[in-house]
């Protein structure tokens, strides 16, 4: 078994862990430090379940190897909200029915979060390219845009 | 993209509204929302046992082959290796699946790992248990098959063929179940016909609904008591139990399901019995948890695919008024390699025999067959969506060939709003609906006066614009007597879900389901039901998440399918919760000295009405029962602790005419659809769409539309890309997300909605089932591809999924779909 | 899913990761890991050894010189080519093309080697290398050296890259007065290519076709319609069936994408 210790910051906290060099990002987090937010829907990079910010980028944690983690920043869904208190973008996806099953919805909040940091006023179409690489099989997408379109009028510091 | 939900001025309805100030009809926020919003839902990769071992399955890199042997020592020797299961010891220790079918279909031996034989591809054929994901998957690798390649079957119409290859060695043919079906007088028909269309075939394709979650199971077994304990996604449990208990020679109450939150299912996670037994087998023989998750690869090539089904020799005897007399058909279902729910798919059809439509006359010959592709479920519109594609193609296909307007026609055949409740030809009722104008509404949305117009500017661009109507039905609660129409000798019949309430010691309502939720908010709606019942709010009702049949608030049919949980479940939860309200009002009666009917219930009190002093919380009630009991009346029978089982009024339909009434609601949608398609390469945009829905009673207006969105993308997704292809060696070439292609944000439409509520007369609520959906956006699209590609030499759509390939196949030589199609004309 | 062992180093810089890939049979370079880390999933590939680019700065640079030639470090992500204020002066045909790949997650790891060194026939990248006349700058243990981008993509997943070496950059001419187009059919929007064109209007049209054989194939034409669909034609296209298309839909597909990627460039040049 091929391991090494890896440090990562993640929603704050920092985690010192040996890994195999073979794991998956998203196993790492989901099984060895039991952050079970961030999901697995396929296996081919396609889905977006396990999208997390990977210092400050959104990207897809299932292509990346833990190891390739070491000494990075890292938030999941789990750091949205703020004691009790939910992010703006949770609160208008309850409130615009952007979920039903609710297992695309990590990865698409974070997904939406990484573009209203950097657009916080998008256009509809740029929602939908920001989205683009996440499928959600409930929804239809059209309840989506509208919570984070929502989300955005509201201007609110995200 | 610009959504309107469109509420006409009156709701349209069959029977006078009460005037509802409470909770149903309302938009209340969702209980489930918080935790899944924080990603802090519970799916079942999500939950951890100490000592669990990780399965994975060695799985048939063939689609048909003889299992020569099978040698798993080199996976044991691989440090981190719990142990193993292979096809024989699964052969000595369960017994076959139970098979619905008759002969020779009942013959069909299942088992939950291959047994001498494989026939798809990604059949299990022996699972290795080890410390990690990963060492698992390495110690699968090190299993050794040894495989004897036999021919292989993906053709559903060379199944019967003399040199077919034969899956199954004992029924000895590959036809599960066959039959005839004949209503009305198709013979007069014809002879009264002035035109006849004949359409020799159309073609429903394979796909499914993929739910991002893919299944899984965590099973613990507990040695002292034979007690296994199932935490999985597995959306039916009542049909699981029913499969397992007998294969694994144990009690039903020996097999507990649990399932907290689950990441969709649309059908495809009711036939995992068979995985799940496996685990059960190794949670005995190797003493510890057993975790088992379903990769999406595996998902696509094994469970499970939706029913794909060929319409031969399609014969229509037409009125020269446009009136459609009846039609005869030979259908041939697809059911994969096992049949597992099949063959009940050979008659849910049969709920919407006509369609939306008024014909009498109808002949079908139904066959279902196996072939080496993977095994079927019943995805989202199961059966009736295949059937209502083809009612509808028909009615656009003798439009066109006739010169006839389609939705003149559709207008002129459906069936009508002053005819409901209607009995169809087989003795099915639709208890509601007014489809013209459903329809009219659809058409308004979609700007049909202004067609001719865009169609015209469209064609400026050098582009083929096209209209479509989709009409379809989405029959809920199921007569489960319509299995004794396919064999007479199966004990199911009836329905029913079951939901237990109960008034705790300090005045919690607390709410148990016999369903399975899987994203359709039933925690929100069961608290809106109980909360106007009970006089409180939502929020005072505590929901438990899932299932568990360890609360005794199941039955043989819980979970949550076909389109029933806003009757069966919600009426399982209006009766509890009335009972509730009943021993509530006796308790307080009795503690305050008066008749039980001069209690109300409001503002979380029970208190004498016209005297609101005399009032007493919940809390109050819960601690009298609970702790607080002495002096009460030695007679009063109240424990505030109710079950209560909901059963829909069936009867066993008559086997001989195959003629009763088999679902309880039917919900209308009717889609429009407008395509542009580039006539260079037969790509297209989708650029404007529309769904109006009819389910009667909406009981959370937000919920409803977002199953309505949910399926109108699901549809357009199956009409334009998602197909599971096979190739001749049995391949599938779409394993996985990457080649099959589903929708993102991209690719949808603006889209419009718009509703009417024609209230069921049968149910406690009015409300109809409503989530799958009959597959509408498939029907549209086809139909507005049909209507485009009219200027391009008038090409038939023969299949449900018209990828730009296709499309571009049928504009450059429309003269072979148009030899599909030919016209009698007797006038 | 679950990947095979794997041995893993992260060099420091150019000439520790050329040493790690020469000393190691079986090594691969770990670059955005957006097709690497799924092959490996699926256990089609089996490196016993990744060496993460990931330190190497100087080949994320992003470098226009004077006379508008652009330089462009292999391990730029499609997003930086995305926010480029070089590529977006220079030759924005880059970053209208790689707004189309995949989607923000993906464009986000995924690298401009990754996508030209992967070479699958149905990349975006290849075509467009070959019709803009890319170079490709290779080091090795031998020293550096620039291979055209015609005779850089060899075959399927195949470029001239060779074991124990390293793409390091590629260099885009400058446009003058050449119109760029791109065109294409993919399956489902930002999809897979089912077919695309890259093509360069400069008097004559310079027609890289992909998706339609091991390695994008070049055809020149004059720039009008008729000739660029009669260029093709002759081409004699044999392109791959399979589940998105057969051949015969490809090469017709090439025809009319050719015509239409050689119409942007003209509108652009």
């Amino acid at each position: 078994m091929i391991e090494k210790t890896i440090k990562v910051d993640i929603n704050g906290d920092l985690y010192e862990r040996d890994v195999e060099a073979r794991r998956l990002l998203v196993h790492f987090i989901r099984d060895d430090l039991e952050l079970t937010g961030t999901h697995v829907g396929c296996d081919t990079g396609n889905c977006g379940a396990c999208t997390i910010l990977y210092n400050g980028d959104a990207i897809k944690s299932c292509m990346m190897l833990a190891i390739q983690a070491d000494g990075a920043t890292i938030q999941t869904i789990e750091a949205l909200a703020h004691d009790g208190q939910l992010h703006p973008l949770q609160q208008a996806f309850s409130e615009e029915h952007a979920l039903q099953c609710g297992y695309c919805t990590p990865g698409m909040l974070m997904a939406a979060k990484y573009l209203l940091d950097r657009n916080p006023q998008p256009t509809e179409q740029e929602v939908r390219e920001a989205i683009q690489g996440n499928i959600c099989r409930c929804t239809g997408y059209w309840n989506i845009i509208d919570a984070v379109m929502a989300a955005a009028s509201r201007g609110e510091e995200t | 993209m610009t959504e309107t939900t469109v509420s006409p001025p009156e709701a349209l309805v069959v029977e006078e509204q009460e005037v509802r100030p409470g909770f149903i009809g309302k938009n209340v926020p969702r209980k489930e929302d918080r935790r899944l919003v924080q990603g802090e839902g519970i799916f079942v990769d999500d939950v951890k046992r100490h000592g669990m071992g990780f399965v994975h399955f060695v799985r048939s890199p063939y689609a048909h082959a003889k299992i020569k042997s099978v040698d798993i020592s080199k996976a044991l020797e691989l440090t981190g290796v719990y142990g193993t299961l292979t096809g024989d010891e699964v052969a000595i220790h369960t017994d076959p699946f139970f098979e619905l079918s008759v002969p020779p279909g009942s013959e069909i031996k299942d088992y939950c790992l291959a047994v001498g034989k494989v026939r798809h591809m990604g059949e299990p054929v022996a699972a290795v248990v080890a410390a990690s994901r990963e060492l698992a998957r390495d110690a699968a690798e090190l299993v050794e098959v040894e495989y004897e390649p036999l021919p292989v079957l993906v053709d559903s119409e060379r199944a019967q063929d003399e040199d077919a290859p034969i899956l199954h060695d004992d029924p000895g043919s590959n036809v599960v179940w066959s039959g005839p079906f004949s209503w009305g007088e198709y013979e007069s028909a014809l002879a009264e016909a002035d035109h006849v269309v004949r359409i020799e075939r159309l073609h429903f394709d394979r796909f499914a609904s993929t739910p991002l979650e893919c299944s899984g199971a965590i099973i613990e077994y507990e040695r002292p008591s034979g007690q296994w304990h199932i935490w999985s996604n597995n959306q039916f449990p009542g049909f699981a139990a029913i499969m397992m208990a007998p294969a694994l020679r144990t009690g039903i109450d020996k097999l507990r399901f649990i399932s907290h939150d689950i990441g969709g299912a649309f059908g495809n996670k009711i036939c995992t019995h068979p995985q799940l037994t496996a685990c059960c087998l190794l949670a005995r023989k190797l003493k510890r948890p057993i975790q088992w998750t379903e990769w999406r690869t595996e998902q696509h090539m094994t469970n499970t695919h939706g029913n794909e089904r060929v319409f031969r020799d399609i014969e229509v005897p037409v009125k020269a008024d446009g009136t459609m007399l009846g039609f005869r058909c030979r259908m041939i279902d697809d059911c994969g390699a096992y049949p597992r729910y099949e063959p009940l798919g050979c008659i849910i059809w049969s709920q919407v025999t006509p369609g939306c439509y008024r014909w009498r006359h109808i002949e079908i010959d139904f066959t279902q067959v196996c072939t080496n592709k993977s095994p079927v479920g019943p995805n989202r519109g199961y059966s009736r969506m295949q059937h209502l594609w083809f009612t509808e193609r028909v009615i656009d296909i003798v439009a066109h060939e006739l010169d006839l307007d389609p939705v003149e026609v559709r207008k002129r055949n459906y069936i009508r709003r002053e005819e409901m409740p209607y009995e169809t030809p087989n003795g099915c009722i639709y208890d509601s609906g007014d489809y013209a104008k459903t329809l009219d509404i659809a058409l308004d949305l979609i700007g049909h006066d202004r067609l001719e117009e865009r169609r015209a500017e469209a064609a400026q661009r050098g582009k083929l614009l096209g209209l479509g109507i989709g009409s379809t039905l989405d029959s809920g609660t199921n007569n489960f007597a319509q299995s004794q129409l396919l064999n007479p000798e199966l004990q199911f019949s009836g329905n029913n879900e079951v939901a237990t309430i109960k008034l705790d010691l300090f005045g919690e309502v607390v709410i148990t389901l016999g369903t399975v939720p899987q994203g359709q908010g039933h925690e929100t709606t069961a608290s809106q039901v109980a909360a106007e019942i009970l006089g409180c709010s939502p929020d005072d009702i505590h929901v438990r998440i899932g299932h568990d049949t360890y609360w005794n608030s199941h039955s043989g049919f819980s979970g949550t399918y076909a389109s029933q949980f806003a009757v069966t479940g919600l009426g399982a939860v209006k009766g509890a919760a009335d009972k509730l309200a009943g021993e509530m009002k006796k308790l307080a009666g009795a503690v305050l000295g008066c008749s039980p009917d001069d209690i109300e219930l409001a503002e979380g009190q029970a208190r004498i009405r016209g005297n609101p002093e005399a009032a007493l919380p919940f809390m109050a009630l819960g601690a009298i029962i609970n702790v607080n009991n002495a002096g009460l009346p030695e007679d009063l029978d109240v424990t505030l602790n109710c079950r209560y089982v909901y059963r829909p009024p069936f009867q066993v339909p008559d086997k001989e005419r195959k003629f009763g009434n088999l679902t309880l609601t039917y919900a209308t949608q009717i889609h429009a659809c407008l395509v542009e398609v580039d006539p260079e390469t037969g790509a297209y945009e989708i650029v404007e769409y529309a769904a109006v829905d009819d389910c009667g009673k909406r009981i959370h207006p937000q919920i409803v539309e977002g199953q309505v969105h949910g399926a109108t993308a699901q549809a357009l997704g199956a009409a334009t890309h998602e197909t599971f292809a096979y190739d001749e060696e049995g391949n599938l070439l779409t394993p996985n997300f990457y080649d099959y292609h589903v929708p993102h944000a991209l690719d949808m439409p603006p889209l419009k909605g718009g509703f009417i509520e024609s209230e069921s007369p049968f149910t406690p609520l009015g409300a109809k089932g409503m989530g799958e959906g009959g597959g509408a956006g498939i029907h549209a699209f086809c139909a507005a591809l049909q209507d485009a590609l009219r200027p391009a030499g008038n090409p038939i759509v023969y299949d449900s999924c018209n990828p730009p390939h296709r499309v571009w196949e049928m504009l450059q030589d429309p003269e072979s779909t148009r030899a599909l199609v030919s016209v009698e004309s007797r006038s | 899913m679950l990947l095979r062992e794997v041995e893993y180093a992260r060099p420091a810089g150019i000439a520790e990761a050329i040493q790690l890939l020469s000393e190691h049979d079986n090594a691969r370079a770990l670059a955005g890991g957006q097709t690497l880390i799924n092959v490996m999933k699926q256990r089609a590939a089996a490196p016993d050894m990744l060496v993460d680019l990931a330190e190497l700065e100087e080949l994320t640079v992003i470098n226009a010189t004077g006379d508008g030639t652009l330089e462009l470090g292999a391990m730029a992500t499609l997003a930086d080519i995305l926010s480029s204020r070089e590529v977006a002066e220079r030759r924005p045909i880059l970053a209208e093309v790689a707004s189309t790949i995949a989607d923000v997650q993906v464009r986000n790891r995924g690298t401009l080697g990754g996508n030209v060194c992967s070479n699958d026939p149905t990349n975006h990248l290849p075509p467009l290398m070959v019709a803009t006349e890319a170079t490709m700058t290779i080091i090795g243990a031998g020293g550096e050296r620039v291979v055209s981008a015609e005779e850089f993509f060899l075959g399927v997943y195949m470029t001239a890259v060779a074991p124990g070496e390293l793409l390091t950059k590629v260099t885009i001419p400058p446009a003058g007065g050449t119109g760029d187009g791109f065109a294409s059919v993919t399956v489902g929007s930002h999809g897979t290519g089912i077919v695309n064109v890259a093509a360069t209007v400069n008097g004559e049209a310079r027609i890289a076709i992909g998706c339609v054989a091991a390695v994008p194939v070049l055809v020149t034409a004059r720039p009008d319609d008729e000739s660029v669909r009669e260029a093709v034609r002759t081409a004699d296209l044999d392109p791959p069936s399979d589940v998105h298309g057969s051949g015969e839909y490809r090469r017709r597909l090439a025809e009319v994408l050719s015509v239409r990627a050689v119409q942007q460039g003209r509108s652009s040049g």
